[in-house]
């Protein structure tokens, strides 16, 4: 189960080098840039120990199959996705796994837009990486690699016109930066002299492994609960190695639930949408922000793919996960924790208040996230078994099965990146949630 | 029979990109070496090929994942490798050229411990290494090193063991031709730091190599008439990565590949030392009369780099090489260098204060043919068969291939380690005798 790799519009995820390494990116590199239109490749890469090897032989491949190559090293997936929206390129390579621990990696897929694929255009490219079918350029046609530095000026710019930039600057605020040593940490020097943050940064240094789980979470919030509080921060902030997502620590300390990271961009951009993309997975939070915002919510299938063509389909700027994630389309296709970020940063000046007052009239809800590892041949029988017992609670197939009941709602999913039963309860009280977890684990015959 | 124009074997890699030669291909074949050196430091020099660069990525990414460290030395020849992977004590190299094969070609030559080439035992490892998939891959890839000095090495070696005091004196007038090849960036500079003017023709790449890469005498009409204009005393061809060395005559004549050697040869006994001489199966016998002549011992060994360069080492010998052009000095390193080629004949030059052609004439002439016939194993063995019924009378060495001697001529016939083709070489001192055997092999073929 440990050596196997997951192929989905997620990205082409295992563990390196049993199930992941540098053959398999080099072809996925190939049949990705034999499925692309003729022109130039952008890639970019997390700080993974595994990426710089598996970003160079993709490199070799686009190059022999006759697209030029232009390399940005070490750089957030959400920059790439930014810049591939501004530019004229074929499409777009990451190695990053994001939020998975170290001897996981991942190759992610961009179109020409910055999108992540959708669900008919990843499974062409896995069609050609089996059949092995891949465009060979002749020695004089071969693609030009050229390595490049990212225009983060500009990214900073485009970031100031969507937000009160004056207001941000003239708060001064003090932040806690731990971006865990991942693709971030060189980019908050330039990011908070642009809007004039004071910046006390742990985990910056990206030759270092992952100082803890690259999720951000409250479980990992420890360090950066400490150091807000030792130095009187307003914010504290939690990335994961790509820089795809974020949480947050209040200015008392205090960790906050991903969750809620949705919900105050959604609060900050009142008045500039009028709809918001997420999924059945995501907390019920998101419809209480929405209705105090005046949105109309819609529920996909979790993943950045299913939620950004999503927004695109139903014509919603904005749209995102309580894993932390949120993408603004006038901005980038990509989920962007410094997007984020600064849209709270926004948010705090504006209102001139405190972290811990924002959130107060939030409604107090307890949620539990389990994880349940079952080998990829069982899983779906697994989710089979499932549907039949909670089929008369009239639940959601959106995503796995989600149940809502009175006082909580809960979802039981595949993950689409690890092979595990993802489980969420989210409930008003911790026993409604307890009774509900016994009952579920008491369900699932593994 | 479908010849594939792959071709996987104890030389390495070899085939044609956008064709046989892929990514893919390249990446395993990194992976297999690193994974049959172990962890450390393995250069990586290219030629001018323009595929080298994407080649060079697949590389990387291989050795990379078997926990080697890979240095980047950029456009390299192959010597300079290898006198750096010995002096800076490497694991390893590689070399991303398919040395005198045209432009759309491309192949790996590796590399071990002390800049050698692996010998037939190492080989066969790696390539059940390759063959077996089973790669000792690392979930932490290491870094990338850069070396942009490492010519300078090679040079301050080769400079140590040559007078160029006396060629400075003498200043000959050297027209150079390196083929656009992994030579074009650094041997105008050496040549003039040899003490020589030196003027270079075809220096880069355009829409492919200048010439084809191999230095024969068709290949280098350019070189010969760059001689006669500017005057020359001597021009010199190398091929694409730098191993093998061309000398034209100062009458604008190419003197013939295996007259390189024996010039260099004749030189070293006479003027520098005495010394055993190791040359391979195919070599002239200008070399037995030059033995002969200095009383030096001469030693044959089978076809290959490796083979020529063990023995010397065991046996202590100073000079030696193979007649294809390939000039080895030990007290530089232990493989063929047209650098120390050039030094040595621009040292003759200078101490013996003849001209090239002069220095040619005093060396008795033979005449040479080489032929390549394309051969399936089954033929090979016809071939032998054939062979060896015909040539009963002669002194038979069956080394590498048959080689059978006559006093009035020899002839060698072995398969090719890097194409499906057998190699027939016959030399004697008439061209009527040696002409009639061949036509004569030819026939029953």
């Amino acid at each position: 189960m440990e050596d196997r790799l997951r192929i989905s519009i997620s990205g082409i995820r295992g563990k390196v080098p049993q199930a992941l390494n540098v053959e398999i990116a080099s072809k996925f590199a190939s049949a990705f840039s034999s499925y692309l239109e003729k022109g130039t490749m952008a890639l970019c890469r997390d700080c993974r120990e595994s990426s710089r090897m598996l970003a160079l032989s993709s490199i070799s491949s686009v190059s022999a199959s006759g697209l030029d190559c232009i390399d940005f090293g070490r750089l957030p997936t959400p920059f790439l996705q930014f810049f591939l929206n501004k530019n004229n390129y074929s499409g777009g390579l990451s190695v990053s796994a994001g939020h998975n621990p170290s001897p996981w990696n991942a190759i992610l897929l961009l179109d020409s837009e910055g999108f992540y694929l959708d669900a008919s255009e990843g499974p062409e490219v896995f069609n050609i990486y089996e059949a092995g079918w891949f465009e060979k350029a002749p020695w004089d046609k071969l693609g030009k690699i050229k390595e490049s530095v990212f225009p983060f000026h500009l990214y900073l710019e485009a970031l100031s016109k969507i937000v009160h930039f004056k207001e941000i600057k003239k708060a001064g605020f003090k932040i806690t930066a731990d971006p865990c040593n991942g693709a971030v940490s060189p980019f908050l020097k330039p990011y908070s002299q642009f809007f004039g943050l004071k910046t006390i940064t742990l985990n910056d240094e990206t030759d270092k492994p992952f100082s803890h789980s690259p999720e951000p979470s409250i479980e990992n919030s420890s360090q950066a609960e400490a150091v807000v509080k030792a130095t009187d921060s307003d914010l504290g902030f939690l990335l994961n190695s790509d820089g795809s997502r974020i949480s947050l620590v209040s200015e008392k300390g205090k960790g906050l639930s991903e969750e809620m990271t949705l919900p105050l961009c959604l609060i900050s951009l009142k008045g500039k949408i009028k709809k918001v993309v997420s999924t059945v997975a995501s907390s019920s939070l998101v419809d209480w922000a929405a209705k105090e915002t005046n949105l109309k919510v819609i529920r996909t299938k979790v993943g950045q793919s299913s939620v950004t063509h999503t927004m695109l389909a139903e014509e919603s700027k904005a749209g995102g996960e309580g894993s932390g994630s949120f993408a603004f389309l006038p901005f980038s296709p990509g989920y962007d924790s410094l997007l984020a970020l600064t849209l709270i940063l926004d948010l705090m000046a504006r209102k001139g208040k405190k972290m811990s007052e924002i959130i107060s009239p939030f409604p107090l809800l307890v949620r539990k996230k389990i994880k349940i590892g079952v080998s990829p041949i069982k899983i779906y029988r697994v989710m089979d078994q499932l549907e039949e017992k909670y089929s008369k609670e009239n639940p959601d197939y959106t995503d796995g099965i989600r149940v809502n009941r009175k006082n909580a709602w809960f979802i039981i999913r595949p993950s689409l990146t690890e092979f595990i039963l993802r489980i969420m309860i989210e409930g008003k009280d911790q026993k409604s949630i307890s009774s509900i977890e016994e009952e579920i684990k008491e369900r699932i015959e593994i | 029979m479908r010849i594939s124009d792959l071709k996987i074997s104890i030389s390495g890699i070899r085939g044609i990109v956008g064709q046989s030669l892929t990514p893919q291909l390249i990446l395993k074949f990194s992976e297999a070496f690193s994974s049959f050196i172990g962890e450390g430091e393995i250069g990586v020099a290219q030629d001018t090929r323009p595929s080298g660069n994407m080649l060079k990525y697949s590389v990387f990414s291989g050795l990379l994942s078997c926990g080697a460290t890979p240095i980047d030395m950029g456009i390299l020849p192959i010597p300079s490798l290898q006198v750096y992977v010995k002096s800076k004590k490497l694991k390893g190299g590689i070399s991303i050229t398919a040395s005198h094969n045209p432009v759309e070609w491309n192949a790996l030559k590796l590399i071990k411990k002390g800049g050698f080439f692996l010998n037939l035992y190492e080989a066969e490892e790696l390539l059940d290494y390759y063959y077996q998939g089973k790669f000792k891959r690392v979930h932490k890839s290491g870094i990338i090193k850069k070396e942009a000095h490492s010519f300078r090495i090679h040079e301050n070696k080769i400079l140590r063991t040559v007078n160029t005091q006396a060629i400075k004196k003498k200043r000959p007038k050297v027209i150079i031709d390196p083929c656009g090849g992994a030579a074009s960036p650094y041997v105008k500079n050496y040549l003039e730091n040899l003490g020589a003017e030196a003027i270079c023709i075809n220096d880069q790449l355009s829409d492919g190599f200048p010439r084809n890469p191999e230095p024969l005498p068709e290949n280098i009409e350019k070189l010969c008439e760059s001689v006669k204009k500017y005057g020359a005393d001597i021009g010199f061809a190398q091929d694409a990565d730098a191993d093998r060395l061309a000398v034209v005559d100062e009458k604008a004549k190419p003197i013939g590949e295996e007259y390189t050697l024996a010039l260099a040869v004749k030189h070293y006994l006479s003027y520098k030392q005495k010394s055993p001489v190791v040359v391979n199966l195919s070599t002239s016998r200008v070399m037995e009369d030059i033995t002969k002549k200095m009383g030096v011992k001469l030693i044959k060994t089978k076809v290959g780099e490796i083979n020529v360069s063990s023995k010397m080492l065991e046996i202590g010998a100073k000079i030696g090489g193979e007649g294809n052009g390939g000039i080895i000095n030990t007290e530089v390193h232990a493989c063929r260098d047209s650098f120390t080629g050039m030094a040595l004949i621009l040292e003759y030059l200078a101490c013996s204060d003849k001209s090239i052609s002069q220095l040619r004439q005093e060396l008795p002439t033979y005449k040479m043919i080489k032929k390549k016939v394309k051969a399936s194993f089954s033929d090979r063995k016809r071939i032998f068969n054939l062979i060896t019924s015909k040539f009963k009378q002669g002194q038979v060495n069956t080394e590498d291939g048959i080689r059978i001697d006559y006093p009035e001529f020899w002839l060698h016939v072995r398969p090719s380690n890097t194409e499906p083709v057998m190699r027939i070489i016959i030399e004697g001192k008439e061209e009527k005798l040696i002409n009639s055997i061949y036509s004569e092999i030819k026939e029953r073929l």
